[in-house]
């Protein structure tokens, strides 16, 4: 097995505190890359980025040339939206990043917007990261002030108008529909797809969301090339990835690692479990992720595939990783709890199932449940996935399925230990 | 047009038509509450789930446009399962309380849930508690419990009347549709969220708890109340008639009518009626051959064919009187569907009149008749409430002296002894047949239903009466046909429904 | 006590208007403004927006019911967000909102008597590696203990005292 190291691409200088400051930044290379940018034709970034195999970091993992490929091709007004609302529980990475690097992230969307033609963005960040929220817009401000926002950046002819938006604590919005929705002013609920954002987006333009570190990730991508970028991480995912991980090891953080790298020597590479602990499970990719068993982490390698054939997902790169000292009850209560707090309310499986999950499992937690329960769990997660307008109802299913399946034994001997036996009368319908 | 195969049935529809409208037009069932045809695609009840050849995944048939070609199917196990579990996490928070719920008996939860049902329940937690029996105003009801949040309340305050009372608050299961802080949902259409709500979270007041449904049967006619002349359904039974909806148009209302149309079954029911004709023997007798008519625009083109043909024909001088009730708002137009005009036939009035060359003099009272002698004919509006001179008038007319004729749907109070007043009463809109010609010149057809008052007639059936040379005897009978007493009320509402 | 928007928030919702492409856009950032000045934000003030901002009441109120940061009700002068999600739930973050509860008398959701302090769960805020952690007002507070917490909050209530 190979040991982890940190592989630095986007992280390299996060260690300089000045880091944040334009100086700080333009000492670094800063915006040097959008200079390269500016010398070469959109459609050269479009392919480059598309040969760079490139996949969205937020935790759906497009291929984002192809989801810029999607935009019509003409010169009509289109939209260039950045997906900070990074709200999966075990994520915050993009919070680093733009309490780090803020003119890294407004460099990428410059770049990424030349690409695409557009001539406005929003950067959309969760309302309860404030610092965030401040430090981006000082430096959207800075960028004003430099000529690299505005009319003619750098002499390119290119116009740009950059602006924030902040979210107001809402789960949903991090779906990229459920996004726009809000940036329009609206409750964040999905929109019914098709048509496309690509197509039909912001108050109906064409609109490209991207995560904030897959816009990061197209500075590196200009600056050394495709080529470069693709002899990174494995085949089919490319490059390097953030992972933020949390829960039962010893130094929890972020590591920008190759994708393709062991989750044990991600886990390691945090100083490992804490002492006298053993493994039970992690979660790979934020909550919605299928949680693996100890076993299934021994092989398992960060990239988009590995994972998926392990039927979880690497998500966001919210690696939460579990101790022998926790039960998986009461740990799917809480995750049951979350989807249930943040369905939107639009579609009703979701709307009803994610309430139906919680009352299930939490039964089971409080010592009200019954065996036959957990197979009503999986009948209900079954019939809530892939059935709605976007992936929440999914990501409710996906914990609740797994977690039943993979430590059945585990809910079985809660019930047991818990339940006092007593018949319970289903309460008839409706 | 688009070929399209829906459960093996070919057919071909118009570029633009959503997969769910081509199940409907191939007759085949499909589940579905938040789609309407006459509001935008909300894609949220997740029902109308379907296979569509060559797509692995389930997809709604709402929001799908048909393609050339495309086959589409609901028949598998696999749709049927979905839309049954479907149907469960609609039914798991809703209460069970059909026997109090006004929407029983059609109601979108219980039909489909025969259709689709799983009929074994798992759901065995506390279902999640809501706001009940929430006052919106004057006309509507709201039980949150019983919304299935479908939405299509929401979207008609949106998009048909742009009023934007109606919002879903709160998310997740904790959503609930209202207003905002209960404000009255006071909009002149409010009562069409009672008609698209397919469950009983939204209930009339006029009509809630007034009727069970399945005692109701439902003629469809045109709606009176104004020049429009919207399509509508009116239901009824033996008691009489209980509620007004509007029904499809394409050319004239789409699927919406106005509160205020909803009304016009009132005056149609018995209690509110003349129920007999009074001195109508009157008619018989010769009289002068001086005739001043009085009349307006609620009659039927067919009365006033044959009122003006007879007009003619007779020998007597006659002239003719049109009582316009609010003139200056006759062209008014809320951009919707409500006229100013509130008349359902001025255009019909009009075209007869000049058709059999009849000079419609402008009707401005009793006071320039101090000195004719000769006879009166009267013909009273039957939608007396838009008509605020009426009771004025009518109090003037019984006072004359002249050989009155009064045709009247609503009750006329007169002293009988007064030998000079004879008493004829009209059928109403909702039996007779007949047709209007709305604002712009379009036939609006009439279709009679159940006679609510046995002894009155069309004004055009009066007219062959007072033609025939039997008149005397059909009198006869007539009056002998009259008041039989209201009719017993419905033994099962009476005696069964102790709730 | 009717609420009334002050001339320079007045201003601020007319720029907000103009700032983004939709009028609608401008819901959020005016709600936070009355919640920043007042502590919550109240149905009169939902009405007052709607006639300053040209927009239906419903709609802006189902906006301001959608969103978990917007108070409904009035909050203490220290609102105290503890986030229970997973990775601060292994790391007692339950077992820290209930201490607090219980240290300041207050149940969660409720305002504490002197009006100081209102406790509340919350979802994952994206400091997972550094759990538990609690959000007072506008401010991250990560790495907690128990006892830590409860330092940092009798330190911010003198702040607010003094």
């Amino acid at each position: 097995m190979s040991k982890a190291i940190e592989s630095k691409l986007l992280t390299e200088y996060y260690d300089d505190p000045h880091y944040m400051s334009f100086e700080g930044y333009t000492k670094r290379k800063g915006y040097e890359v959008l200079k390269k940018a500016f010398k070469m034709k959109p459609e050269e970034i479009v392919a480059e980025v598309k040969a760079s195999g490139l996949r969205g970091r937020g935790g759906a993992g497009f291929p984002t040339g192809v989801k810029w490929g999607f935009l019509p091709k003409n010169d009509k007004k289109r939209f260039l939206l950045c997906n900070a609302d990074e709200g999966e529980p075990g994520t915050f990475k993009d919070r680093m990043m733009m309490e780090k690097a803020p003119h890294q992230l407004i460099e990428g969307m410059i770049i990424s917007a030349y690409a695409v033609n557009a001539h406005k963005s929003y950067i959309y960040i969760r309302g309860e990261y404030t610092d965030c929220l401040r430090i981006v817009k000082e430096a959207i401000d800075e960028a004003y002030a430099k000529g690299l926002l505005g009319k003619n950046i750098l002499g390119s002819g290119f116009d740009h108008d950059m602006d924030v938006y902040s979210g107001a604590g809402a789960y949903i919005c991090g779906e990229e529909t459920g996004m726009i929705s809000s940036l329009e002013g609206l409750k964040g609920q999905p929109k019914l797809k098709p048509p496309f954002p690509a197509i039909q987006g912001y108050l109906k333009f064409p609109t490209i969301v991207n995560n904030v570190e897959t816009l990061a990730a197209v500075i590196p991508i200009i600056e050394k090339g495709a080529d470069f970028y693709k002899s990174l991480g494995t085949e089919k995912s490319t490059g390097t990835k953030l992972f933020s991980v949390s829960g039962d090891v010893v130094q929890p953080g972020n590591y920008e690692v190759e994708l393709g790298t062991p989750l044990m020597d991600l886990i390691e590479l945090c100083g490992g479990l804490k002492p006298g602990r053993s493994l039970k499970a992690v979660i790979p990719g934020g909550s919605s992720a299928p949680v693996l068993t100890a076993d299934e982490c021994v092989d398992a390698t960060m990239d988009y595939e590995n994972l998926s054939a392990k039927g979880s997902m690497l998500g966001s790169g919210a690696v939460i990783v579990i101790d022998d000292s926790h039960s998986m009850v009461d740990l799917l209560t809480v995750i049951m709890h979350f989807y249930h707090h943040e369905s939107c309310g639009q579609c009703t499986p979701c709307r009803e199932g994610t309430g139906w999950l919680e009352k299930l499992v939490k039964g089971i937690l409080k010592g009200s449940g019954r065996v036959e329960d957990l197979d009503l769990i999986l009948r209900v997660a079954n019939n809530m996935k892939g059935r709605t307008i976007c992936a929440l109802s999914d990501a409710a299913a996906l914990p609740a399925l797994s977690f039943v399946e993979k430590f059945r034994l585990e809910f079985e001997q809660h019930i047991r230990t818990q339940s006092p036996v007593r018949e319970r009368e289903t309460t008839s319908h409706a | 047009m688009l070929k399209c195969n829906i459960n093996g049935v070919d057919l071909e529809v118009p570029e633009g038509t959503k997969l769910i409208e081509a199940f409907l037009k191939a007759e085949q069932k499909i589940a579905h509450y938040c789609w309407h045809p006459g509001l935008s695609v909300a894609g949220v009840c997740r029902l109308c789930m379907c296979e569509i050849e060559g797509n692995p995944r389930l997809q709604i048939a709402c929001n799908t446009e048909v393609q050339e070609g495309m086959v589409a199917s609901n028949q598998s196990e696999k749709v049927k399962e979905t839309v049954r579990w479907g149907m469960d996490f609609h039914l798991i928070n809703h209460p069970l309380d059909c026997p109090i719920c006004d929407q029983a008996g059609e109601c979108g939860l219980q039909e489909q849930y025969m259709e689709y049902g799983q009929y074994t329940p798992s759901m065995a937690h506390a279902k999640v508690k809501k706001r009940k029996v929430v006052s919106l105003g004057s006309k509507v009801v709201l039980d949150s419990e019983r919304c299935i949040l479908c939405s299509r309340c929401v979207r008609f305050t949106d998009e048909v009347t742009k009023t934007h009372e109606l919002g879903i608050f709160n998310r997740g299961d904790k959503s609930e549709i209202g207003t905002f802080h209960d404000k009255p949902l006071e909009n002149k259409y409010a009562v069409n969220t009672v008609d698209i709500c397919p469950v009983g979270a939204l209930t009339s007041k006029e009509f809630r708890f007034k009727q069970r449904v399945w005692y109701l049967k439902d003629e469809k006619t045109v709606c009176p109340g104004c020049s429009t002349g919207c399509s509508v359904k009116v239901y009824h039974n033996q008691e009489g008639l209980f509620r007004v909806k509007p029904e499809y148009d394409a050319e004239v209302n789409e699927h919406w009518m106005c509160d205020e149309g909803r009304g016009v079954f009132d005056w149609v029911n018995r209690q509110n009626r003349q129920s007999y004709s009074v001195n109508a023997e009157n008619m018989e007798k010769p009289s002068s051959s001086e005739l001043k008519l009085i009349l307006t625009a609620q009659q039927t083109v067919e009365e006033y064919e044959s009122l003006f043909e007879y007009l003619k024909s007779s020998n007597k001088k006659v002239e003719v009187y049109y009582w316009k009730n609010n003139p200056d708002k006759f062209d008014d137009f809320d951009n919707l569907l409500i006229r100013g005009d509130k008349n359902p036939n001025t255009k019909g009035l009009l075209e007869t009149a000049v058709k059999h060359d009849i000079t419609l003099n402008p009707f401005s009272g009793f006071d320039g008749f101090e000195s004719f002698e000769g006879d009166i004919w009267f013909i009273l509006p039957e939608n007396k409430a838009v008509y605020p001179l009426y009771e004025q008038y009518v109090e003037k007319a019984l006072k004359l002296e002249n050989n009155l004729t009064i045709f009247a749907v609503p009750k006329v109070k007169v002293d009988k002894t007064k030998k000079n007043i004879s008493i004829l009463p009209l059928k109403t809109y909702f039996e007779k047949d007949g047709h209007f010609l709305n604002f712009n010149g379009l036939k609006r057809q009439l279709k009679p239903g159940p006679l609510q008052v046995s002894s009155a007639l069309a004004l055009n059936e009066w007219v062959s009466f007072v033609k025939s040379d039997d008149f005397g005897d059909q009198v006869d009978l007539l009056s002998k046909r009259k008041s039989e007493g209201f009719r017993k009320k419905n033994e099962m509402t009476q005696t069964g429904g102790g709730l | 006590m009717a609420f009334i928007l002050k001339d320079e928030d007045k201003n601020f919702v007319l720029e907000e208007l103009k700032r983004y492409e939709s009028k609608y856009s401008a819901i959020i950032p005016s709600l936070f403004r009355i919640q920043k000045k007042e502590g919550w934000i109240s149905a009169e003030a939902v009405s007052v927006l709607s006639e300053v901002m040209g927009l239906p009441e419903a709609h802006i109120n189902e906006v301001l019911q959608f969103y978990t940061m917007f108070n409904k009700e009035p909050v203490g002068k220290l609102h105290v967000q503890v986030c229970t999600n997973v990775s601060c739930a292994m790391n007692g973050g339950r077992e820290l909102a209930k201490k607090i509860c219980q240290k300041y008398q207050v149940k969660e959701g409720a305002v504490s008597q002197d009006g100081m302090i209102t406790v509340t769960r919350v979802e994952c805020l994206g400091a997972c590696d550094k759990a538990p952690m609690m959000q007072v007002n506008d401010k991250y507070w990560e790495d907690l203990t128990q006892e830590s917490a409860i330092q940092i909050l009798e330190d911010l209530k003198q702040k607010v005292v003094g």
